[in-house]
């Protein structure tokens, strides 16, 4: 350390901070949840309609995933929205709580039905989502799939 | 030498007396103060008026006032209340999550920065 820095150096701090807990958020955990209930609407509509005790274990735990996977990408989805997004946002992205209504919406319709129809819809909200967080952020983020 | 001296003179008065000098942690007042800046507080600059909008001001958190913040006067309120904002309300806590806080509680006004480059505080 310099001299200048060695004699001036404050001693005390001052906060201009923002204060979330951690302020790490990424669209990502709600993607990963969404396809996950896309890959088990999938699953459910090759399982076909067997009655046998083996396909209706796996169709149970099939539809437990699902529904799991819904309510974590929802709750994902809000903790963006009540935590991450702030008014100020608003101006730059108008239709804001339009889209976020809409994938909440998607998710409990993916729990209460099971077409994979529902799961794509909801990615494809999920990506407008990616895409309004990631210009709030000034960053170019491309869209990508695990799947 | 008289160079040394008074550095050493305004070290030392800086410290503890009128003016007390601070370092800026975050981003919530860039370009003003940005995070890193070291800065020159007035404790003696509300001794006989209100602080005013538009000055920057170190105050502690309301909710947790061990914990100093560096925000900017918006606007003054009935009852010497005082509504802080941070320059970039993306980056920032202020009174709009925790309120105003009083007139009376506020440390002191950044008066000048002194580091990486000087100049007086607008």
């Amino acid at each position: 350390m310099d001299l200048f820095s060695r004699i001036f150096r404050p001693a005390n701090v001052a906060h201009a901070h923002c204060d979330g807990p951690c302020g790490v958020y990424d669209p990502a955990s709600a993607r990963i949840a969404a396809e996950a209930v896309l890959s088990m609407e999938k699953k459910l509509a090759a399982l076909g309609d067997g009655q046998d005790l083996a396909s209706q274990n796996t169709r149970g735990r099939f539809i437990a995933i699902k529904e799991q996977q819904a309510d974590l990408c929802k709750r994902e989805l809000n903790i963006l929205w009540n935590d991450y997004f702030k008014p100020e946002h608003l101006a730059a992205i108008p239709d804001l709580h339009d889209i976020f209504w809409q994938a909440a919406k998607l998710c409990s319709k993916n729990k209460t039905e099971s077409n994979p129809e529902n799961g794509e819809a909801l990615l494809q909200a999920i990506e407008k989502i990616h895409n309004a967080y990631w210009k709030s952020k000034n960053r170019d983020v491309a869209f990508v799939r695990a799947s | 030498m008289l160079l040394a001296i008074t550095a050493t003179v305004l070290a030392i008065n800086t410290q503890a007396g009128r003016f007390m000098r601070f370092a800026v942690a975050g981003q919530s007042m860039s370009p003003a103060l940005p995070g890193g800046a070291w800065v020159i507080v007035d404790r003696r600059a509300y001794l006989r008026r209100l602080p005013a909008p538009g000055e920057i001001v170190v105050v502690p958190d309301p909710r947790q006032p061990r914990r100093l913040l560096v925000k900017r006067v918006r606007s003054l309120e009935p009852g010497d209340a005082v509504w802080l904002e941070g320059d970039n309300a993306l980056a920032s806590t202020d009174s709009r999550t925790f309120g105003t806080v009083p007139a009376s509680s506020i440390l002191g006004r950044v008066r000048w920065r002194y580091a990486p480059w000087a100049g007086t505080v607008q």
